[in-house]
């Protein structure tokens, strides 16, 4: 009889685990990657389920949260703002722990570790409704669930100066602007790194950009690249920082002459900010940047999940207000049916567009080249304090 | 029989006995409670304190909000306690202690053991932070003069920057629990050095000169209470509780446009990223003259806790109190699970300060409810270089790093410090009273008389 029972028990704990492994390995994972499901049966569905958790690195999504919260009563959204490479690793971390709490994931895509480690990985899933998904434009960078452009790129301060005053990137490495350059972490900014990143992909451009600036070839050292030569004489002028903020703050008031920031930030002019973008440069002032907007695969709620994400690509006709929040200056529409929220068309910006393969493949020669350069950076500033 | 049968019994008796471990000694420790802290029965720092000192830590929640009701309470009863935790709000000062001499331990003039680390050594006393949102609404800029900041607060009262068509909007507010939340103590900076916390003295050359006497003193005082008159200070914000502050400015009504404080996780709840997104940090403020200032602030270290003169354990608490002060306990103290938390950096991130990095946060845990550590309860002793090395983990609305970051902004107009002037409690409470006059206009800050009557006051 005991035996018996064990048996049971033994088929009972299979069953309950099988179960159990059913609803972790994800309600959304086998979904395809656009449907037709309305706007309305997912509110019906979604009025079922619990708080639909987004885990974002953009503050813009809160105003999003609450219009949302008002145009479909009953559900709530709790947001919770993230770095990117923090929000790839608490994801990683749910799901590992089967505690999944995160539905929908907004985040920087440029550097190649959100596909490597979610997308590839199938903890994050794109998905589009068809008709929306039937106004989105191309995007090269190519994960899918892209909703909107941005740029990594160089600013300069307008408190200081009524136009840009250098034609060509080198300039960036003249004595004369020591301590005045402002960047964030490559190392922990995924933009930043990804700028840092696609330029290893142009070297010719840069070396040639070289040429037009010194009038003479650029000597590189045996086994470096024109984009590491760059990065080891501008980082004797660079400040680095914790993220873009410090950037167009050092710009505004006047601290920095230069600083490479997200170009999002441009909509803290309306705010008073002395900062001026620099469209055109000589090879390029930045690299483009997207971002994407992904269901959990162990979403819990993939109805508010799918909702949600109809929400913030402005429905059908792109008109509602979920995409409103980020249609700001620096930002360009993933929609072609939506304006770009920047006067300057994505297409007349000189900008690079990063190759994730490359980036994957790079990471270990970056981290080890962004780590030399960060402490050479940090003992130097000390040296100078002493 | 019966012999053979006592000796079996005997042994059984022994054998039982080596069998049973010897108990941990057990202090009774009193710590008060924190919304921070989940259960401090499990607390990862506890529990880590327990094994390095080979001491049962029993912990009795402190519920009173006030020290000397608490300490009065204790010592008027025979609760057994070994030692007092004080932090988080739940403070005793040297002078409060010493009214409780004889009941508390004192071994060779030592009677407390210290807390410092909970913030940096020096910094910024005062922050400004305005709702962008509000701003963005009404297209306006952030303000960087005290004349700008009258035309937002003006456009804050009447532009229903809420939206929800009621004038309930409250321009700027602040509380009447210390110098950081006021509004007046803030604006005054852009007129004259003003630090009340050194009795609104001046600093270096000028530390015996009261700068709650000089003309600009006068002249800022006028622009404030100006503000009070039409309407953009609020008026309770003179005198409320830094609880009901936390409440307006937290309400999702969306009520406040601009407060003060020293750091944003004194006014905004934890775990609120909308709140928090609202607010950005406004530089000091240029006067009509263009003076700008920020208030420097020295933080001293705070006691941590006392051992009671009833303990029998008082060797045992000792050695608890010391060892919470080493370093290894005081960083888990401050930033939680060395591995897990947090790391020491590899010199390859950038400080919440902008300096170089000493510890690489993994998960921001000062301020936000975990269960790690005690939030800033007890002693400790946290090297300089940590606080001023941490670096941000990332989340954006880490409070630290909202504030290194507005600090950076405020560092400028910082004045270096070489001599500061003793504050005298009798002048600056009567300062504080005057102030408090003047803005709500019972006292005409314009009439000569009245000015020379405070002068006077303020002499005498």
């Amino acid at each position: 009889m005991a035996r018996i029972s064990g048996r049971i028990g033994t088929l009972i704990l299979l069953l309950l685990l099988c179960a159990g492994c059913g609803t972790a390995g994800g309600h959304v994972s086998e979904q395809p990657e656009s449907t037709m499901e309305s706007a309305e049966e997912l509110y019906r569905n979604a009025l079922q389920e619990d708080v639909l958790v987004v885990y974002t690195v953009s503050t813009r999504v809160v105003q999003t949260k609450e219009s949302f919260e008002s145009a479909y009563p009953g559900l709530a959204v709790e947001v919770r703002d993230l770095r990117s490479p923090s929000l790839i690793e608490a994801v990683e971390k749910e799901h590992q722990s089967s505690r999944p709490e995160c539905d929908v994931v907004l985040c920087n895509d440029n550097s190649g570790q959100f596909r490597q480690h979610l997308v590839d990985t199938g903890l994050v899933v794109p998905w589009l409704p068809a008709d929306i998904a039937a106004h989105t434009k191309d995007n090269p960078d190519g994960n899918g669930g892209s909703f909107l452009y941005e740029a990594e790129m160089l600013f300069y301060s307008s408190l200081l100066y009524d136009t840009c005053p250098i034609s060509n990137l080198w300039e960036l490495t003249e004595e004369r602007f020591r301590g005045r350059i402002y960047m964030p972490n490559p190392l922990n900014s995924f933009s930043t790194y990804a700028l840092c990143g696609a330029m290893l992909q142009h070297t010719d451009e840069l070396a040639e950009a070289y040429r037009l600036y010194a009038g003479k070839d650029l000597q590189t050292a045996a086994g470096e690249t024109a984009a590491e030569c760059f990065w080891r004489a501008a980082a004797a002028n660079i400040i680095f920082t914790n993220s873009s903020d410090e950037v167009i703050e050092a710009l505004s008031n006047g601290d920095a002459d230069f600083g490479f920031s997200v170009s999002s930030k441009l909509r803290y002019r309306e705010l008073g900010y002395r900062i001026e973008p620099v469209w055109n440069l000589t090879p390029f002032t930045g690299c483009r940047t997207s971002y994407a907007v992904m269901i959990a695969a162990d979403s819990r709620n993939p109805n508010t999940a799918k909702l949600f994400i109809r929400y913030i690509m402005g429905e059908t006709d792109g008109k509602g207000e979920g995409y409103l929040p980020f249609r700001t200056a620096g930002t360009w529409s993933a929609r072609d049916d939506v304006p770009d929220g920047n006067d300057v068309p994505l297409s007349e910006v000189d900008l690079i567009v990063p190759d994730q393969e490359a980036l994957i493949l790079a990471r270990d020669k970056m981290q080890t080249f962004w780590s030399e350069v960060i402490r050479d950076s940090e003992k130097q500033h000390e040296e100078k304090e002493n | 029989m019966s012999r053979r049968f006592l000796s079996c019994l005997m042994i059984l008796l022994l054998l039982a006995g080596c069998g049973r471990t010897a108990e941990p000694p057990v202090l009774h420790v009193a710590l008060p409670w924190s919304d921070y802290v989940t259960d401090v029965n499990s607390n990862y720092y506890i529990r880590y304190l327990e094994q390095r000192t080979g001491l049962k830590l029993e912990c009795t929640l402190i519920r009173h909000r006030r020290s000397e009701e608490y300490l009065d309470a204790l010592f008027s009863s025979e609760a057994d306690i070994d030692v007092v935790m004080f932090g988080n709000g739940f403070q005793v000062t040297r002078e409060e202690l010493e009214a409780y001499g004889d009941a508390l331990v004192t071994d060779q003039g030592v009677d407390h053991y210290i807390n410092s680390g909970s913030v940096r050594r020096s910094g910024v006393g005062q922050i400004l932070w305005i709702n962008s949102r509000w701003l963005m609404k009404l297209g306006l800029s952030i303000p960087s003069t005290t004349g700008e900041l009258r035309d937002v607060l003006r456009a804050f009262r009447d532009g229903d920057p809420n939206g929800n068509g009621l004038a309930d909007e409250i321009p700027f507010t602040g509380c009447g629990e210390g110098y950081a939340w006021s509004p007046a103590e803030f604006l005054l900076n852009s007129f004259v050095y003003n630090d009340p916390y050194h009795s609104r003295y001046g600093v270096n050359d000028e530390a015996d000169t009261l700068m709650a006497g000089t003309d600009a003193f006068r002249e800022g005082l006028s622009y404030v209470h100006d503000l009070y008159a039409e309407g953009l200070i609020d008026p309770a914000g003179l005198s409320m509780s830094g609880q009901e502050l936390c409440e307006l400015v937290n309400s999702p009504a969306d009520l406040v446009g601009a407060f003060t404080t020293a750091s944003i996780s004194d006014v905004i709840y934890p775990g609120n990223p909308e709140i928090l997104a609202k607010y950005v940090h406004v530089a000091p403020l240029a006067g009509p003259d263009g003076t700008r200032n920020a208030l420097y602030v020295e933080n001293t270290p705070s006691i941590g806790a006392i051992i009671t003169a009833r303990s029998t354990k008082k060797k045992e608490a000792a050695l608890l109190l010391e060892t919470m002060l080493e370093e290894e306990a005081s960083l888990i103290a401050r930033f939680g699970e060395e591995g897990v938390d947090w790391d020491f950096s590899e010199g390859t991130d950038v400080s919440v300060y902008g300096g170089p990095s000493t510890i690489v946060t993994r998960n921001y845990l000062w301020n936000t409810v975990q269960n790690k550590h005690l939030n800033g309860i007890g002693p400790m002793n946290v090297p300089e270089r940590y606080i001023e090395g941490v670096t941000w983990n990332g989340i954006n609305s880490d409070t630290e790093y909202i504030n290194g970051h507005a600090e950076m902004s405020y560092q400028t107009y910082l004045p270096v410090i070489n001599r500061l002037h003793e504050r005298d409690q009798k002048l600056s409470e009567k300062t504080d009273a005057w102030l408090i006059r003047f803005i709500r206009g019972e006292k005409d800050i314009r009439s000569d008389r009245i000015w020379h009557e405070y002068l006077d006051e303020l002499a005498h």
